[in-house]
């Protein structure tokens, strides 16, 4: 029973699930490391989703609508790093703005567009990036099948978000890039003396972060499901926030955090298979993740330290 | 003398000026935008307009939808109200919603037999004290490892709707196809304007509205005479001036988040003894969520919460009407929302559009 549980495709579950989430940690992280609270990363990932979704519908190719889903979500960045940098304006009420308004927005143009509420038609996906001949039979048969399915079974984003994991991790901590981003979220002022641009700065990174939520979005529709549904993206955005929290302000420890999170749901998925056998109502497994997130911070948090000066304006002065 | 009191008066409608405009352009740029989505994607916003008008105040049944509508709004609007003065944001007003009407719909059901002067009062306080204990975690948390409320009510939130849909499919399910609870017995039911005066005509709207008025005065007085609310509200305008002065910050955290959850939660406890008189998985339409607009237009002013729920009722009682006449998707009152939430939030956007003229007056060079 154990072997069914932990089988090679629970992994690689846990790989695919963890992407959008891991997308828009990282998105999350390099906004606060610049200083900037980003509550709407879920609303981005839902416009970016949305927006990915309909241009596939009249392009034809997924990846007019990764790049359009990309767009969508730094649109509604932009929005953001406005509000935030250039009004002052309280950063966590502007991005629960943008989250209504990024509901509002999907549910509305789904009835303009598509004709009728709930779920789109499905479009094309886009495909794993390789397709080995499996051998099915020899000494490593079985293992070579569990390396494929794992590691060599996935979509373009799910490997692109490991490999910009890495990249952002390492640039984060050893680039001159990296280290002005953080000086952004640790004390501005000191940035703004030796010359670096406050508001330039946490722009670049705000509407970064929103183009990572809208890939994340991608993932969701032009991966993973295939079609757009109101709401589809049920807090992702909000597990992000926290994964960003529990993998302490880097790259690499929210790409972490967020593979546990997909390891969690991948592993609910399997139990619910079966349910013949453990008689515990679905909606247990399904609120595991949130049971998750909310034990991570309770255990996490106080140990954690957030950049310092995130969330608070910026004065010059 | 009467000078000075002339001068006062004119001083404070004045300064009531100051604070009703801002929110009002709000309101007014956000319609604006909206309509010129509505043009843009090829209807008539001038017929949809119309159309949502009259279906919120066309006549004494459209009345009574938009009093209908507000009345969760105003609690939730509250409750969101109430946090942000002591400067914590309820996002999840919505979980602890879905926990009052749960406990609602099983008490409901669990004191049947007793009068309804009896009933119904325990209902409510039962079910707020149900919005309290959901909210009590996270206040907890909030207080003692400073996890973000805003995330851990926002989880919460998913496990209370989970928790409604595993009893709404299974322990407390009605019999029957439909996953719902079974209806409440007339007796656990709040009253509608229309049971005690059938000539209003004011439709399905019941006297939760009543409490929602009431409530709002009560929190009003709360805020601005007691030892609770003073304390709320010194520690969202400085934690650590209050932490010095002698207020306990963690206790006030979650005092305050615990008292927003149980107003929370009487939105979901009116709304299954008003209008459902059962549970199921989708009894509230974002109540929740439209609860910060509610109270961020009313500036975190309980009496002005009153105001904006209506303003929010009205919208979603008209949008019906307006998809039926103008055939403009309702949802489009949530691009309104979310608009609104924005301008009242952005109210630098003002000083900062006018920035230019400044500039050239030479007030900013000076």
């Amino acid at each position: 029973m154990l072997s069914d549980i932990l089988s090679p495709d629970v992994f690689a579950a846990a790989m695919r699930i963890a992407t959008p989430l891991a997308l828009a940690a990282i998105g999350g992280t390099i906004c606060e490391r610049a200083g900037v609270v980003n509550i709407a990363l879920e609303g981005m990932m839902l416009f970016g989703a949305f927006v990915g979704v309909i241009a596939v519908t009249y392009a034809g190719n997924p990846w007019v609508g990764v790049f359009a889903a990309a767009a969508a979500g730094a649109s509604l960045a932009l929005m953001h790093a406005f509000a935030s940098v250039t009004l002052k304006t309280d950063q966590v009420v502007s991005g629960t703005a943008i989250n209504i308004l990024a509901g509002g927005l999907t549910g509305f143009f789904m009835e303009v567009i598509i004709g009728h509420p709930g779920t789109t038609d499905p479009v094309p996906r886009l495909v794993p990036v390789f397709d080995f001949p499996v051998p099915s039979a020899g000494f490593f048969a079985p293992m070579w099948r569990w390396i494929d399915v794992i590691f060599l079974s996935h979509t373009p984003i799910v490997y692109g978000t490991i490999l910009f994991a890495i990249v952002a991790h390492w640039a984060l901590f050893h680039t001159r890039w990296g280290l002005r981003l953080r000086a952004l979220g640790e004390h501005p002022r000191a940035a703004d003396t030796v010359g670096i641009s406050v508001v330039r700065g946490r722009y670049s990174a705000v509407l970064f972060s929103g183009v990572l939520a809208g890939l994340a979005g991608a993932n969701l529709t032009l991966e993973q499901v295939g079609s757009f549904t109101e709401g589809m993206t049920n807090g992702r955005g909000f597990i992000a926030l926290a994964a960003n929290i529990f993998g302490r302000w880097t790259p690499g420890g929210s790409y972490g955090a967020a593979l546990l999170f997909g390891f969690a749901e991948a592993l609910q998925t399997k139990l619910q298979l079966l349910r013949d056998v453990i008689t515990i109502p679905s909606q247990f497994f399904l609120m595991l993740p949130y049971v998750l997130t909310v034990v991570v911070l309770a255990g996490v948090v106080g140990r954690a330290v957030a950049p310092a000066a995130v969330g608070k304006p910026y004065e010059k002065g | 003398m009467e000078r000075a009191g002339k001068a006062s008066v004119t001083h404070r409608l004045y300064g009531l000026l100051e604070q009703i405009a801002p929110p009002l352009v709000s309101v007014v740029i956000a319609l604006a935008i909206s309509s010129l989505i509505i043009w843009v994607v090829g209807y008539d916003p001038v017929r949809a307009f119309s159309a949502l008008f009259d279906g919120a105040f066309g006549g004494p049944r459209q009345i009574g939808e938009t009093m209908l509508r507000s009345t969760p709004l105003i609690f939730t609007g509250l409750a969101v109200a109430y946090g942000f003065r002591a400067g914590l944001f309820n996002i999840g007003a919505e979980g602890q919603l879905f926990m009052g009407g749960l406990v609602a719909a099983w008490l409901g059901v669990a004191l049947a037999g007793l009068p309804t002067m009896v009933i119904v009062p325990i209902i409510l306080v039962a079910g707020a004290a149900a919005g309290m204990a959901w909210a009590f975690i996270p206040a907890l948390l909030k207080a003692r490892v400073g996890a973000h409320e805003v995330i851990t009510t926002m989880m919460f939130t998913f496990i209370a709707r989970y928790i409604v849909s595993w009893l709404v499919t299974g322990p407390l399910k009605a019999p029957g196809q439909i996953p719902q609870t079974v209806q409440l017995p007339a007796e656990s039911m709040l009253p509608k304007f229309t049971d005690i005066l059938p000539e209003l005509g004011t439709g399905r709207a019941h006297l939760g509205f009543v409490v929602g008025i009431a409530l709002a005065v009560v929190v009003w007085w709360v805020l601005k005479h007691t030892t609770l609310g003073y304390e709320a509200r010194a520690v969202g305008f400085n934690p650590w001036a209050s932490e010095t002065g002698g207020i306990s910050v963690s206790l006030t955290t979650v005092k305050s988040l615990c008292l927003s959850g149980a107003l929370a939660a009487t939105a979901g406890v009116t709304e299954v003894i008003g209008l459902h008189g059962r549970l199921f998985d989708q009894f509230s339409a974002g109540f929740g969520f439209t609860g910060i607009a509610v109270a961020l237009l009313a500036r975190n002013n309980p009496l002005a919460v009153i105001m904006t729920a209506m303003l929010f009722g009205a919208l979603s009682a008209g949008s019906g009407t307006m998809q039926l006449q103008a055939d403009v998707p309702s949802k489009v009152v949530f691009i309104i929302q979310g608009l609104v939430v924005f301008l009242v939030a952005a109210q630098q956007l003002a000083v900062w559009l006018l920035r230019p003229f400044k500039a050239r007056g030479g007030v900013e060079n000076a």
